[in-house]
């Protein structure tokens, strides 16, 4: 009889073992191969999307890092290989110094972050349509590495700032060259690609001004760069209001940057035009009053206010009771509250030419954002998806240069995502379906809100491997990232290695 | 011995969910009141300052407590809760644990939907006090096992 007893808790024992294994094994072979290698390249990620075109080299390249997709027998060009003209001489020559250092803002509130010649936000770096800027990046005293990313500005692929994809971190006591031609006029900003998450946040950014060759005589133009540090909401670095001296009926450029991971708006006291969004000129955009402009994390928006006849000052609302005062130095504008209507782009100006034709696509792709639980990189959590795959095994859109690319951005994870892509500006089509009507709508960082989809369309025409990524920049650190890589093209520059390359 | 181990483990770790539940509701009433304050006393908070990493008031702690407590702390007690149930022998331990931790997981999904349709964070309350009474009925399932010991034979 105690043998009897003795065998059954010997078997419940067992039973209770297998039980036990049968919920740890599957979890502990889900954390085991959720592990990420020291160092891998981009181009090993995930799996390749050829968007409905016929691959070029065949299609050896799925599941999580493995081969990738360009053969041995394909003819390859390294991605160092997309510079500007090395024998041109440089307009616009900017070094930048980057420390990590305790720092002042204006009201005296003291930072500590990062600063660019000593400053956060770092110098605005002017130039005209047409200029071939160069700027020397020089790493003072910032441990984790630093790069900069031209944000919005379409540059060639070996410059675009991504450690561990077109470059290596400068380390302490390095430096590194960016040249570049400044082909588009319109409203950019630089900042790191290196553990950009912090990064950015801790202040390695600035603004980047592209004037048009013939300037706009008799407008004011002013930059206006959102950034919080350490939940200080300032403009210009500066908290509180930024002052503008503007003459009754002149007209004046706010130039509204935002740095910051999620959306903010903006707003004024009196009409207004927006002139452009994220660096590109909007079609005949009419006057507007007593509504609001969204403005998608890593966006641009350009403002036009026309001063009142009577003298009376203007105020700018940047997501809050702060912004910009316009008109006299000494006399304070009322605030405005929050206009309860957005200004939708989707039907704001007048159609024009597109430059090619997004109804016939050369390919065609989904970037679908949803959440699901799982383990990233050995961390349990519920993490972003694309396409319903996690992070590293997420699709490689691959493209040859010259296609009209389409693709579907839909958005079910429960949270907006501010999506950014490297290289190229895209045109929106549609929005749940929606036509655009208005004018072109080209965007570089598109806001897709919880449960929107959008239809974008572009041209490849910069050849590079290039991050298509959400701007939320912590979501992008919780694999919220996939890559556009154009046919042939390679990367020597692997993440990870000996210079800790990190772009997210 | 393993087995009272096991018994008053499970017993532990049972309460400490209906503890963590009431935590939970705790700590996102606290975040909301905080918020509201702040919005009374003239503060705005957009998606870029939500987003900004950074505290804009004070009580915004017990949101980032609500997180990590209710999508890490939780689900990891409560699959562990399930683990030592089915080394105890007490009666419906592993039912209650695996009642636990199907409304664990209802909890957590509720709560994430209910950032798209809200009327689902009204469900994510109520189940907090499902979650809660399964918690304290597992707890209690060890009790009864002791009460009943008595009443089996004992051989030597
Ligand atoms: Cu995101």
């Amino acid at each position: 009889m105690n043998a009897t007893r003795r065998r059954g808790a010997r078997i419940r024992l067992a039973l209770a073992g297998i039980a036990t294994l049968a919920i740890i094994g599957p979890l502990l072979w889900l954390w085991q191969s959720s592990l990420m290698p020291g160092t891998y390249s981009v181009m090993d990620m995930g799996y390749a999307d050829h968007g409905g075109a016929q691959a070029m080299h065949g299609s050896g390249h799925s599941g999580h890092l493995a081969a990738g997709p360009g053969g041995p027998s394909a003819p390859t060009r390294s991605l160092n290989e997309f510079i500007a003209d090395p024998d041109r001489k440089a307009d616009v020559d900017v070094t930048l110094v980057a420390r990590k250092q305790r720092f002042k803002l204006a009201t005296g509130r003291s930072v500590d972050g990062y600063t660019l010649n000593g400053t956060s936000p770092g110098p605005v770096i002017n130039a005209t349509a047409g200029q071939l800027v160069q700027v020397r990046l020089v790493n003072e005293s910032v441990p984790d590495g630093i790069t900069l990313h031209w944000h919005g500005v379409d540059v060639p692929n070996s410059v675009d700032g991504v450690a561990g994809v077109t470059q290596d971190a400068v380390t302490v006591g390095g430096s590194h060259v960016y040249r570049f031609v400044a082909d588009q006029a319109g409203t950019f900003w630089y900042h790191s690609h290196q553990v950009s998450h912090e990064q950015v946040q801790r202040g390695l950014l600035g603004a980047l001004v592209v004037a048009p060759a013939q300037a706009h005589a008799g407008t004011t133009d002013v930059v206006a760069l959102l950034h919080l540090y350490d939940g200080a909401r300032t403009v210009n670095g500066r908290e509180g209001d930024v002052r503008v001296d503007a003459s009754p009926g002149s007209r004046v450029r706010v130039r509204v940057i935002n740095t910051e991971n999620g959306q903010t708006s903006v707003w004024a006291g009196a009409p207004f035009r927006l002139l452009a969004v994220d660096g590109t000129d909007l079609n005949d955009p009419g006057p507007v009053r007593g509504t609001a402009v969204p403005l998608t994390a890593g966006g641009r928006a350009d403002l036009e206010v026309t001063m009142p006849e009577d003298g009376s000052p203007v105020r700018v609302h940047i997501g809050g009771p702060t912004g910009l005062v316009l008109g006299s130095r000494s006399h304070d504008a009322p605030p405005v509250p929050r206009p309860t209507t957005n200004l939708d782009l989707l039907g704001y100006g007048t159609p024009a030419p597109l430059g090619f034709d997004p109804d016939q696509p050369d390919r065609r792709f989904t970037y679908e954002i949803g959440r699901r639980p799982g383990f990233l990189d050995g961390m349990p959590g519920i993490w972003w998806t694309v396409n319903g795959h996690m992070f590293p095994d997420v699709p490689m859109f691959v493209v040859a240069e010259g296609d009209v690319v389409r693709m579907r951005i839909s958005n079910q994870s429960g949270e907006t995502h501010p999506m950014h892509l490297h290289g190229h500006h895209a045109v929106v089509l549609s929005r749940n379906g929606v036509p655009a009507t208005g004018s072109p709508w080209w965007v570089d960082s598109l806001e897709v809100p919880d449960g929107d989809s959008f239809e974008i369309a572009f041209l490849a025409d910069n050849p590079g491997i290039w991050m298509d990524h959400c701007h939320n920049l912590p979501h992008a650190a919780e694999g919220l990232v996939a890559h556009l890589m154009y046919e042939g093209v390679t990367t020597p520059f692997t993440v990870g290695g000996p210079n800790h390359n990190k772009p997210e | 011995m393993g087995k009272h181990l096991m018994k008053l483990a499970y017993k532990i770790l049972a309460y400490f969910i209906a503890v963590e539940v009431a935590v939970q509701a705790s700590m996102v009433v606290l975040g909301d009141a905080g918020l509201f304050k702040y919005i009374e006393q003239g503060g705005v908070l957009d998606k870029a300052a939500a987003e900004s990493g950074a505290i804009q008031f004070p009580e915004f702690f017990a949101f980032i407590v609500h997180g990590i407590n209710g999508m890490m702390v939780i689900p990891a007690v409560a699959l562990i809760l399930l683990i030592v149930s089915f080394f105890t022998k007490i009666p419906r331990a592993v039912g209650a644990a695996g009642l636990v931790l199907g409304l664990v997981v209802l909890q957590v999904a509720l709560g994430l939907l209910g950032h798209s349709i809200p009327a689902l964070g009204a469900l994510h309350g109520v189940n907090a006090l499902l979650l809660f009474s399964a918690a304290v009925y597992a707890a209690r399932r060890g009790r009864a096992a002791v009460v009943s010991t008595p009443a089996q034979p004992v051989r030597v």
